[in-house]
C-alpha cells in the first residue's frame, strides 16, 4: 500500500518542554521557601500573601499542575504522535491546550497568594478557574481521541490507554469535587458539607495522586522505558492485567485518608481494603518496568536517563507498598497528622514523577534537537545530587514523624500526658525541618545543573518544527474474527470503545463510596445542640479559609486517650453538618482546633490571648514557628457580602429562620461588638469590625455546641473547688525540684505569663508583683494553678499534673522567679 | 442537595452496591487473566516490538 507523507508537530512538544522546566524551577523554589517557614518563621516575612498558610498550597499547585502537568502533556504529544504515526489532530486546539494552561498557573499562583481558595487540598483554585480548567482539559481530550481517531496504526498500544485513563479519571474528578456556590466572582462554598465534603474531597485527592501522578507516567514509563533502553516492554499480558485492576481499584481507596475520624466505619474499611488490594496492580507495573531492563542492565551504566528510570520505577515501586502500608488502621494513626505522609508523597514526586520527567527530557530532547547530550557527566551529577536529594528529604521527616507521634502519646507515671503543650512536640522536630531546606537547595541545584544541560543540547543541535514522516493509511479490519483475535485485542482497534469501557470502571468506584454518603440520610446523623453559625463565625470561617489554616491546624480529635487529653472530647460526624467546606486538615504543624472553643477544655484561650497571639507569636513563645496575623487587626471584616453568604447558605439547606441575611448585619455587629468590650476590658482596642474579631469569633465557636454537658459540669465543679479550703503545702526549694518547676513553667505557663512572669497586664496578670488576685500563700498558689480560671481561659492544671508538680511549679514561681525580678 | 436526597434515604441494603461492584470485578478480573494468559506469544512479541519499529530506533531487540 501507498505510504501517506505527514508532518509530526514537535513545536508543541518543544513548548510544554519549556514549560516544565521553568515552571519546576519555581516549584521547588516555593517548595524551598515553604519549608523554610517551618525551619525559621521569619521567612514570612510578616506579610499576608507570604505566609505558610498560602505559600504550601502555592507549592503543591505548582509541582503538580504546573511541573508535572506540563512534563506529562510534553511526553503525550510526542509519544502519541508515533505511536499513531500521525500529526495531533488539531493544532489550533494544542495550542489553547497550551497557553490555557499556562494561564491557569498564572491564575493560580495570583489567586492563591491573594489569599482566594476553596481549600480544598489539591482543588484549592476557585470556582472562575475550575470552569477554565474544564474548558482546557475537554480541549486536551477532544485532541487527544481526534488524534486517534485519524492515526494510522491498527492497535492501540498500551501507553496510550493509560493516558485515555488519565483524561477521564481527571475529568470525573475535577467536576464531582468542584461543584460549588458561588458568592462572589472569587468566593464560593462547596456544595458538600463536613463529612460528605471530606469523603468527596479525599476521593478526589487521593484519585489526583492515581490519575495525574501515576497513570500517566505509567503511560510514559510504556513508552520511554522501551525507548531509552532499546528494549520491548517485559510482558504486554501483564500491562493488559495491571491496567484494568489498577484503574478499577484506585477509585474506592480514597477514605483511607480519613481513618479513625468522623466518618461512617464501613467507608473507613472499604479504604483499607481496597488500599492493600491496590499493592498488587501497582507492582505490576513496576516489575514491567524493572523486568524490561533484564540483560540490559550494563546499558543503566552508561545512561543517565536510564538510571533516572530506573530510579523513577523503583520509588513508585516503595511508595506503592508504603501507602497501603500506611492504610492500615494501626500504621496510620502514626502516618497521619505527622510528617511521614509529607515524606511519603516526596519520595513519590521527587523520585517517581520527577526521576521520569528527568529520564524522559534526557532522553527526548537530543531526539528533539537532533543531537547528542551536551553532557552525560553533567547528567550524571544531576543524578546522583537528586537521588541523595530524596534520602536527605526524607529520612529526617520519618524521624520527625515518629518522634512527633512518639512524644503525642507518651503519658507520665502519674497519668497524664508527659508534654501536655503541643509546642514541645514541634520544638523536638525543627532541627529536621532544617535539614529539609538543605534537601531542597540540593534538589533545585541538580534541577538547574539539568537545565544549563539542556538548553547547551537544544543550542547545539537543529529542530524542526514540523517533522516528516510517513505510513500506510489506516485500514479497517472490520469485525472481530474470535478464532484470530481476542476480545481485548479488538477493543484495543476501537478507541471509543475502549474508552466507555474504562470510563465504566472508573465510574463504579466513584459511585459506589460517593453516592450512598451524600443520599443516605442514616450516614450523618444530627445532633441537636449543633446550631449553625452566626454571620460573624461564618465571616471568621472564611477568613481561616482564607489564611490557610487548615494546611496547619487540624479540626479532628480521633479516638484516642492520648488526643482526648490533649485536645477534648472525640469529634462526631454530626458536628459539622454546617461545614462549607470541611476543615479537617491532613498536617497537624500546630495543634488541633476542633475544641477551640470549649471553655474550661485544654485548648480554650480567651480572645485577649488570640489578639496577642495573632499579632506576634513568638513573643508569646519564642520557639513558636506560626506567622504573626497583624494585618488581621488593621483590615475589616466585608459585611456587605454578609446577607449574600447567608443566602447562599440557606440555599444549600443550612436553616437559619426566613429573612435572617437581613438581620445578619446586626447580629454580625452586636457581637463583634461583645469580643471588642471583652478586649477592652484586658486593656485592648480593636474595633468590633476588624477581621481578628471575627475570627476570635470563629474559634470560639468550634466545639463549643457539643460541650454544653461537659462545661456545666465543670463549671460546676469549678464553684465547687473554688468553695473548698486550700490544704496547706510546703513548697520545693531544692534545686532539683526548682529546675522541674522551670521546666514546666516553660512548657506551660511562658505563653500567658511571659519567661519571667510578667505577663501581659491585665488580660495575663504578672506573678512577680505583689498584687495578687487569689493571694500568693503558697497554697493560694497551688490552688490557682490546680483549679485555673476557666473564665480567663486558664484552665485547671490539676487534669494534667500531678500533685508534686503543682507545688514544683507554685515553688517556682514564689521563689526563682520572685528573686529573679527582685535581683533586677 | 434537596431535590435528589429522597433516591436513597436507608442504609439497609446498600452492601448490595458493594457487592455488585466487588462480583464485576472479581468475574471480569478472572475472565481477562485467563484470557489474557491464552494469548498467543508470537503475537505478544509483535505488539511489543512495534514501538520500537519507527525507523528511528538503532535496532529491534526481540525479547529473551
Amino acid at each position: 500500500m501507498e505510504n501517506q507523507k505527514f508532518y509530526y508537530d514537535n513545536k508543541i512538544v518543544k513548548l510544554f518542554i519549556l514549560a516544565t522546566l521553568v515552571w519546576g524551577v519555581v516549584g521547588i523554589l516555593v517548595g524551598i521557601l515553604a519549608a523554610a517557614q517551618l525551619a525559621f518563621p521569619v521567612f514570612n516575612f510578616g506579610l499576608e500573601y507570604t505566609t505558610f498558610g498560602r505559600v504550601r498550597p502555592l507549592h503543591t499547585n505548582a509541582i503538580i499542575f504546573a511541573f508535572v502537568g506540563n512534563a506529562i502533556f510534553a511526553g503525550v504529544y510526542y509519544s502519541m504522535q508515533k505511536l499513531l504515526k500521525t500529526r495531533m489532530f488539531s493544532d489550533t486546539l494544542s495550542k489553547i491546550h497550551f497557553w490555557g494552561w499556562q494561564t491557569i498557573i498564572v491564575l493560580a499562583a495570583v489567586t492563591l497568594l491573594a489569599g482566594i481558595t476553596t481549600s480544598k487540598e489539591y482543588a484549592e483554585l476557585e470556582w472562575p478557574i475550575d470552569i477554565m480548567i474544564t474548558i482546557i482539559w475537554v480541549i486536551f481530550g477532544w485532541n487527544m481521541i481526534g488524534t486517534l481517531i485519524v492515526r494510522r496504526v491498527q492497535h492501540i498500544y498500551a501507553a496510550i490507554w493509560w493516558y485515555l485513563a488519565t483524561f477521564l479519571g481527571v475529568a470525573i474528578l475535577h467536576v464531582v469535587n468542584s461543584f460549588e456556590l458561588p458568592i462572589s466572582l472569587f468566593k464560593s462554598y462547596s456544595i458538600y458539607a463536613g463529612a460528605q465534603d471530606a469523603v468527596v474531597q479525599w476521593w478526589y485527592g487521593h484519585n489526583a495522586v492515581a490519575f495525574f501522578l501515576t497513570t500517566p507516567f505509567l503511560g510514559l514509563m510504556y513508552y520511554y522505558l522501551p525507548k531509552a533502553a532499546n528494549r520491548p516492554i517485559y510482558s504486554y499480558k501483564l500491562s493488559i492485567i495491571h491496567f484494568w485492576s489498577l484503574i478499577f481499584l484506585y477509585m474506592w481507596a480514597g477514605p483511607h485518608h480519613l481513618l479513625y475520624q468522623a466518618l461512617p466505619e464501613w467507608a473507613q474499611a472499604l479504604g483499607v481494603t481496597f488500599s492493600i488490594m491496590l499493592i498488587a496492580p501497582s507492582w505490576g507495573g513496576m516489575i514491567n518496568g524493572l523486568l524490561t531492563l533484564r540483560g540490559a542492565w550494563d546499558k543503566v551504566r552508561d545512561s543517565a536517563a536510564l538510571k533516572f528510570l530506573v530510579v523513577g520505577v523503583t520509588a513508585y515501586g516503595m511508595s506503592t507498598f508504603e501507602g497501603p502500608m500506611m492504610s492500615l488502621k494501626t500504621v496510620n494513626q502514626i502516618t497521619h497528622f505527622t510528617d511521614w505522609t509529607i515524606a511519603h508523597v516526596h519520595i513519590a514526586g521527587m523520585g517517581w514523577n520527577g526521576g521520569l520527567v528527568f529520564g524522559m527530557l534526557y532522553w527526548l530532547v537530543p531526539k528533539l534537537f537532533k543531537s547528542k547530550l551536551f553532557s552525560e557527566k553533567l547528567a550524571n551529577i544531576h543524578f546522583w545530587m537528586s537521588t541523595l536529594a530524596i534520602l536527605l528529604y526524607a529520612i529526617p521527616l520519618y524521624w520527625a514523624a515518629v518522634t512527633q507521634w512518639l512524644m503525642w502519646q507518651e503519658y507520665t507515671p502519674e497519668g497524664f500526658l508527659a508534654y501536655p503543650n503541643f509546642l514541645e512536640t514541634l520544638t523536638q522536630i525543627v532541627p529536621m525541618y532544617m535539614v529539609r531546606v538543605v534537601a531542597g537547595f540540593l534538589f533545585l541545584g541538580g534541577f538547574l545543573i539539568m537545565v544549563f544541560n539542556l538548553a547547551k543540547t537544544m543550542k547545539a543541535g537543529s529542530f524542526i518544527n514540523n517533522e516528516a514522516s510517513e505510513a500506510p493509511a489506516l485500514v479497517l479490519a472490520g469485525k472481530r474474527n474470535p478464532v484470530t483475535e481476542t476480545v481485548h485485542r479488538w477493543m484495543e482497534r476501537k478507541a471509543v470503545r475502549f474508552s466507555i469501557l474504562t470510563f465504566v470502571a472508573l465510574a463504579i468506584g466513584g459511585a459506589v463510596e460517593i453516592i450512598p454518603m451524600i443520599f443516605i440520610k442514616s450516614n450523618v446523623p444530627t445532633l441537636e445542640s449543633v446550631t449553625p453559625y452566626t454571620p460573624l463565625e461564618l465571616e471568621g470561617r472564611d477568613i481561616y479559609v482564607a489564611e490557610g489554616c487548615y494546611v496547619c491546624h487540624s479540626q479532628m480529635v480521633r479516638p484516642f486517650r492520648w488526643e482526648t487529653d490533649r485536645y477534648g472530647e472525640y469529634s462526631k460526624i454530626g458536628e459539622f453538618v454546617y461545614d462549607y467546606p470541611f476543615q479537617w486538615g491532613s498536617r497537624r504543624t500546630g495543634p488541633d482546633l476542633a475544641r477551640a472553643g470549649v471553655i474550661g477544655g485544654p485548648m480554650y484561650k480567651n480572645a485577649a490571648w488570640h489578639y496577642n497571639h495573632f499579632m506576634d507569636p513568638q513573643k508569646m513563645n519564642e520557639e513558636s514557628i506560626m506567622p504573626n496575623y497583624a494585618w488581621l487587626a488593621v483590615k475589616n471584616v466585608d459585611v456587605t457580602m454578609t446577607p449574600k453568604k447567608i443566602r447562599a447558605m440557606q440555599t444549600l439547606g443550612v436553616p437559619y429562620e426566613e429573612g435572617y441575611d437581613q438581620k445578619a448585619v446586626a447580629d454580625l455587629m452586636a457581637q463583634a461588638q461583645t469580643i471588642s468590650d471583652d478586649l477592652k476590658a484586658s486593656g485592648i482596642e480593636l474595633a468590633p469590625e476588624k477581621q481578628m474579631i471575627a475570627l476570635i469569633a470563629y474559634l470560639h465557636k468550634l466545639g463549643r455546641d457539643i460541650m454544653s454537658e461537659n462545661a456545666a459540669v465543670t463549671e460546676e465543679h469549678g464553684e465547687t473547688a473554688e468553695q473548698q479550703q486550700a490544704h496547706e503545702i510546703t513548697l520545693l526549694d531544692t534545686p532539683e525540684d526548682l529546675e522541674a518547676g522551670k521546666k514546666l513553667y516553660q512548657a506551660n505557663c511562658v505563653v500567658c505569663h511571659g519567661p519571667e512572669g510578667k505577663g501581659i497586664p491585665p488580660a495575663f496578670p504578672s506573678l512577680v508583683d505583689d498584687e495578687w488576685i487569689k493571694g500568693n500563700k503558697p497554697a493560694d498558689v497551688y490552688h490557682s494553678i490546680a483549679e485555673g480560671n476557666v473564665a480567663k481561659g486558664m484552665i485547671p492544671y490539676k487534669n494534667m499534673l500531678s500533685e508534686k508538680q503543682i507545688t514544683q511549679l507554685a515553688s517556682y514561681v514564689l521563689i526563682t522567679l520572685h528573686e529573679q525580678n527582685q535581683e533586677k | 442537595m434537596k431535590i435528589v436526597s429522597d433516591l436513597l434515604t436507608s442504609i439497609e441494603g446498600i452492601q448490595i452496591f458493594y457487592i455488585v461492584g466487588l462480583l464485576i470485578f472479581v468475574v471480569l478480573f478472572i475472565v481477562i487473566t485467563i484470557r489474557t494468559m491464552r494469548m498467543p506469544d508470537k503475537e505478544m512479541e509483535n505488539i511489543k516490538n512495534s514501538i520500537l519499529a519507527d525507523g528511528e530506533s538503532e535496532e529491534i531487540t526481540t525479547s529473551n
